[in-house]
């Protein structure tokens, strides 16, 4: 918030450019905005990843997808995670927009740009994002399907991570997960 | 563990969200509370509602919006969500 503050006052740029800015969205993604939020005249890269409602998941139709989350933790953790890689990859700038609610396939659930001076960074820091919001940050994803069921995702602990920033089962909240085996043991 | 009915004894409201309020069939769990530790209170919600119990054991507890593990101790009235394995993304 101060960032977005500063920038605002500080008046070099024609409009509000935080540099760093995580949000959660009830309305279609732009991801175009998201791309022009975060442009500089330092920045030799720009890298923008769209995550959209896949439509078949190991043969079986998805007719659609919802999300919910924890409004204020899952907020303030995009907000902490955009705060970070901006650190981490000494990004120039960067922007994450997760959607909630219900959303039609091919439609954009999650977007990630970011900006940075050269190409390895602004592409290693999408993918890092991404990789942490899928792991940490609590949103949940209901998948419905063409028979008419529906599912909220809820991965096993032991399932192994996967890669694909697409919408399969699989991964799974290894912080929260580590989180609750600490105070675990006396119980079980 | 079960003091409801004692002087001091207050409710816990928990927030619980995706298949945890599916199962628990609410968002929004009201519970006895006398006082406890997380551990306690996960006991108390699979109590309250045995059908939340497997996924409860793998969800989260947050206090005020942050992690709790099972040691620390949850007052009557506080602000308490309930996580299951996150899916964003």
């Amino acid at each position: 918030m101060d960032e977005r503050m500063q920038q605002t006052h500080r008046g070099e740029r024609d409009q509000v450019r935080p540099a760093a800015d995580g949000a959660l969205v009830r309305r279609p993604i732009d991801p175009q905005r998201l791309v022009a939020a975060v442009a500089s005249p330092e920045a030799g890269a720009n890298v923008l990843f769209v995550g959209t409602a896949r439509g078949f998941t190991n043969g079986v139709e998805t007719t659609g997808l919802e999300y919910e989350a924890h409004d204020s933790m899952a907020t303030e953790a995009l907000e902490r995670l955009c705060t970070t890689a901006v650190e981490r990859f000494s990004l120039l700038a960067c922007a994450v927009e997760h959607r909630l609610g219900r959303i039609a396939i091919g439609e954009a659930a999650v977007a990630i740009a970011t900006s940075a001076a050269h190409r390895r960074a602004a592409f290693e820091a999408a993918e890092w994002l991404m990789e942490r919001i899928k792991r940490e940050v609590p949103i949940w994803k209901c998948e419905e399907w063409a028979d008419g069921r529906r599912a909220w995702v809820h991965a096993e602990p032991a399932a192994a991570r996967s890669g694909d920033a697409g919408h399969e089962r699989g991964d799974g909240p290894v912080d929260a997960g580590r989180r609750r085996s600490r105070g675990r043991g006396r119980r079980r | 563990m079960q003091h409801a009915s004692s002087s001091g004894a207050g409710q816990l409201r928990l927030a619980l969200f995706a298949g945890l309020a599916e199962l628990a069939g609410t968002r929004s769990l009201e519970i006895p509370w006398a006082g406890g530790s997380v551990g306690d209170l996960r006991q108390a919600i699979a109590h309250a509602r045995p059908a939340v119990a497997g996924l409860l054991e793998r969800s989260a507890v947050a206090i005020g919006g942050r992690y709790a593990d099972d040691d620390v101790p949850v007052q009557a009235g506080a602000d308490v969500a309930i996580l299951p394995p996150v899916s964003g993304g």
